[in-house]
């Protein structure tokens, strides 16, 4: 398995506020060292590794994680409680996945 | 069919041109287990477009309990109109009483609305689209206040997906706006939601969607009582030029 994460970097040049808040929470809980690659989506740079593969894969939210399995099978996560829970195995509660869920799915308000 | 996050790249590429009619045959063609997501309101024309196509499609619609009257004689009204059997799906009962019985009636104007659509909306939203293999949405891009928020006519629905399953998200209507869909439903005599005519112009839950005025945004009629949704998390390519 190899495991992508991805943060961004706002047009002003400052670190993405959510992206710092996962991987502080990732670091707390010594998850860093599931993670293998970590590129930057720099919303300066169309170019830069990170925006290419939101590109890619149609992703518009950052952070993300892409979870390629040895079969070549691959995921994209864009809520880190439920990366957490599908691929690090851990316990999440089922509310707090779904807050981050809404909170992160604006799209969901028009439903 | 199975497909991966390339692939919806692909169609959302090859598609985002075409009729919202081609869209959904599309779905209709590649996915047994797919259905249409219904809220009530302007997104009728989806099932007025999947009736036509002349193949059979589902339908579903969330009750969140909260929906008003009008929106409840309206699915009823569709129901029979188009002789479309509507899943409706409801909260559990028991995370709404926990949450009325702790903060009352009307939490969301104290709070903000993330708790109380997380209960009512996101949480039976997410058992439903665990039993389908794509879901169409009415969601357009100019729903959103600014031209931020990126609507692609099919996506991996990276949001829902489950361990080994890949969800596919269908936006049929991405690329019409507001004039079009209403000039689609006077043309084909669709029925619509009542609230329409009383200055609705986006249609929720009862306490929490208002009439607008003329020109204002249709998402002033949403939780006016919260300040605009940031959209900080998106991913937006900035013009250095």
């Amino acid at each position: 398995m190899h495991i992508i994460m991805v943060k961004k970097i706002l047009a002003d040049g400052s670190p993405c506020k959510k992206c710092g808040e996962v991987l502080a929470k990732m670091e707390a809980d010594d998850q860093l060292k599931y993670i293998n690659d970590v590129l930057i989506a720099d919303e300066r740079d169309a170019e830069s590794a990170g925006m290419l593969l939101a590109k890619k894969l149609g992703v518009e939210r950052a952070p993300f994680f892409v979870v390629t399995q040895d079969d070549g099978t691959q995921t994209v996560y864009t809520v880190y409680l439920k990366f957490v829970k599908d691929v690090l195995n851990k316990v999440v509660s089922e509310k707090e996945e779904l807050q981050e869920l809404l909170q992160n799915s604006p799209d969901l308000d028009f439903l | 069919m199975t497909i991966n996050h390339a692939n919806a790249q692909q169609w959302a590429t090859d598609y985002d041109e075409k009729t919202p009619q081609e869209i959904l045959a599309l779905v209709l063609d590649n996915f047994e287990n797919a259905a249409i997501s219904f809220s009530g309101a302007e997104d009728v024309v989806l099932i007025d477009m999947a009736a036509k196509l002349g193949k059979p499609f589902r339908v579903f619609s969330l009750d969140t309990g909260r929906l008003h009257a009008e929106t409840y004689q309206f699915i009823e009204k569709v129901r029979n109109h188009y002789k479309v059997a509507i899943e409706i799906c409801f909260p559990e009962s028991a995370q709404v009483q926990e949450m009325v019985n702790a903060k009352g009636m009307f939490s969301f104007y104290v709070d903000d609305h993330k708790e109380c659509c997380t209960v009512r909306k996101v949480a039976p939203l997410k058992k439903k689209l665990a039993t389908l293999d794509a879901w169409v949405t009415g969601q357009r891009k100019d729903q959103s206040p600014g031209t931020r928020l990126a609507v692609p006519v099919v996506q991996a629905d990276a949001a829902f997906s489950g361990a080994g399953k890949q969800l596919v998200k269908f936006n049929p209507l991405s690329n019409w706006t507001s004039a079009e869909v209403w000039e689609y439903i006077r043309a084909n005599e669709v029925p619509y939601n009542e609230l329409h005519g009383k200055g609705f112009t986006s249609i929720g839950c009862e306490p929490c969607t208002r009439a607008i005025l003329p020109n204002q945004h249709e998402r002033e009629g949403r939780w006016w009582w919260e300040e605009a949704t940031k959209k900080e998390c998106g991913l937006h390519v900035v013009n250095l030029k």
